[in-house]
């Protein structure tokens, strides 16, 4: 299973006015080995509750090193606090790198590549651009990127370096949604029919190999259409999305006023594994967390109700189990509940994890 | 601009990493994804009891290779369940996965108390005849559900689908060429037994018609076609595929 671990900043870097390029240097560097356009996961503590953010690598493979493009958004706890707060020294925890967006790689090969991204969907895709060009060194690659206003473009120098560097193998059309350009067709927003526009004059639509797209929900759609319409498969598109809603912070299950008193106190008894352990907790944590917090070892796989791993018989006092997606009618009248869903009703419960 | 996850998938959105699937559908898809796995668990590992009972080889070969890549295909999905927060480990080890009811339980849809596999797969087989009939019938079964499985919103789940389809369609094509045999060998009562057997458990597995769930997986991506229309496209399939064999099921 996925853990944290440590990571020193040794750089951070402004790109645009609210978005800075974060360096990393892992502990352990064999578990940040990462795959270009896999993301890393965050987890912080603001004021007491824990966040966790997850933000691509914009790093090209070979360069040795991890970096992470952070935008700031506002009343995003975790993006200001990157943006605002973090210094080279500071120490982070991250889960090791995620994500499938990629497509495996082959420096033999003579493919196409197109990619889309709006505002920070660059990180990924910039992470991809890098490692396919040095990697590929018979790959040509097209990006579509698009932004509010030039002010707002990240990466907009080491872009203009790739262009550069490799030659007439990388292109880059920018779209601004309010800076009027030279050509009317780069401004306003990435929409269908502009894509539709572009793959008449701009880009071979028809020699593409694999579309990447990562952008607002919207741009996705709109462009996913183009690329269907002109005849790209569902396997040739790799979609990410990080939601411009990313789940906010850790809902604390509602609890009455009185949430400190004695009477939010529950007394619970778990029989496990054959021994029986009684422990006292607090009745806004779930059944599941309590044991885990007394360090038994309940089992438990989704923690979302689905999968019921968790699953244990409640013998005694009653619980509530506010999500259950997993357990038919007739093992709920049994008494069997989703642990990871079950908070304690009643001031003493008993369960039974062995049943 | 603004566009919330639930109109983007409405609109056949996909989305690309745990992060920010809503509650229903991150619920919705664990269960489509233990539902795969847990069966193909349950698939190989009754399979597995089989393997000895092939008349020969050649069917030994085949029904191993069968067990490995059912037991395999689970890895990959469970791969994904990973990046939700499952624990591979005890998943793969938690169920007893050869447990069995009796030939003769009558359990209609419902799924066992331990796991989530199709309740098909929890009838015990009865010999290698019959477990080439059962591999015939819920190949096809498979290979229907596999391609609306590759239309998936969660575009990593999908990838795995579209990656392995191929494979399970070939368990299939195994399970037909193992009946061509078995009916040139005398076998077509038998083969007639356990299609009568199998055929009315497996056609329960696609679920009821106008399934109310259907609407709101639809909604989320996770289901294109309806348990009645895949059920129907699984019949055509079936049917046409053992009158090839020469089978005429009453």
């Amino acid at each position: 299973m996925a853990r944290f671990h440590d990571l020193t900043v040794t750089d951070v870097t402004k790109t645009i006015r609210d978005a800075v390029v974060v360096t990393l240097q892992p502990e352990d560097a064999e578990a940040f080995d990462f795959t270009q356009g896999q993301y890393l996961t965050f987890r912080r503590n603001f004021d007491g509750q824990e966040l966790r953010r997850s933000y691509s690598i914009c790093a090209g493979r070979q360069e040795g090193r991890i970096q992470v493009g952070i935008k700031r958004v506002d009343g995003g706890a975790f993006s200001t606090w990157a943006n605002e707060e973090l210094q080279v020294g500071d120490r982070v925890q991250a889960m090791p790198p995620m994500g499938s967006f990629f497509t495996p790689l082959d420096p033999a090969a003579e493919k196409q590549y197109l990619g889309f991204a709006g505002g920070s969907g660059i990180t990924p895709l910039l992470s991809i651009i890098k490692t396919t060009l040095a990697v590929e060194p018979g790959a040509r690659f097209t990006l579509v990127y698009a932004n509010k206003g030039v002010s707002t473009i990240m990466f907009r120098e080491e872009l203009e370096d790739l262009k550069n560097q490799h030659m007439g193998r990388f292109n880059v059309i920018h779209i601004l949604e309010t800076d009027a350009q030279e050509i009317d067709l780069f401004t306003g927003l990435v929409t269908q029919e502009k894509c539709a526009e572009l793959f008449k004059g701009w880009i071979d639509i028809e020699h593409v190999d694999t579309a990447f797209i990562c952008g607002p929900e919207p741009m996705m759609l709109g462009i996913a259409a183009a690329l269907r319409a002109h005849g790209l498969t569902d396997a040739q598109i790799k979609f990410e999305l990080f939601a411009s809603a990313q789940p906010g912070r850790a809902r604390a299950r509602v609890v009455s006023e009185n949430a400190a008193s004695a009477a939010n106190q529950a007394e619970i008894a778990y029989t496990l594994e054959g021994a029986t352990q009684t422990v006292t907790a607090g009745k806004d944590m779930s059944i599941l967390d309590i044991a885990r917090a007394n360090q038994m070892d309940a089992p438990f796989a989704c923690k979302a109700g689905v999968c019921s791993t968790c699953r244990c018989r409640v013998l005694e006092g009653e619980v509530e189990m506010v999500a259950n997606h997993a357990l038919e009618d007739y093992e709920v009248e049994k008494g069997y509940v989703l642990s990871c869903q079950s908070y304690p009703v009643t001031d003493r419960v008993v369960v039974d994890f062995d049943q | 601009m603004d566009m919330s996850i639930e109109d983007y998938l409405a609109q056949g959105g996909v989305l690309s990493n745990p992060t920010n699937v809503p509650a229903r559908y991150r619920a919705e898809l664990l269960k489509l994804m233990t539902s795969f796995v847990d069966s193909e668990l349950a698939g190989a590992a009754g399979f597995a009891d089989i393997i000895n009972q092939g008349p020969g080889i050649a069917e030994r070969m085949a029904a191993a290779r069968i067990v490995q890549e059912k037991t395999a295909h689970a890895g990959r999905v469970l791969r994904v369940m990973e990046s939700f927060g499952v624990n591979a480990d005890r998943y793969a080890n938690h169920h007893p996965w050869t447990a069995r009811l009796p030939r003769d339980a009558d359990i209609g849809a419902a799924r066992g108390d331990h796991d989530m596999r199709l309740a098909v797969f929890n009838y015990p087989l009865d010999g290698w005849t019959d477990a080439v009939v059962m591999n015939l019938l819920m190949g096809l079964a498979v290979g229907v559900q596999m391609g609306d499985f590759q239309k998936l919103s969660y575009q990593p789940l999908a990838e795995v689908f579209r990656a392995i389809a191929p494979v399970e369609a070939r368990h299939g094509e195994l399970a037909e060429e193992g009946l061509v045999r078995l009916m040139g060998e005398g076998e077509g009562d038998r083969i007639l037994t356990s299609v009568s057997y199998w055929w009315p458990r497996v056609a329960a597995s696609f679920g009821q018609a106008g399934s109310p769930r259907f609407k709101a997986l639809n909604a989320m991506g996770l289901r294109h076609a309806s348990n009645e229309a895949m059920r129907a496209q699984w019949e055509a399939e079936a049917t046409a595929t053992l009158d090839r064999i020469g089978i005429q099921p009453g």
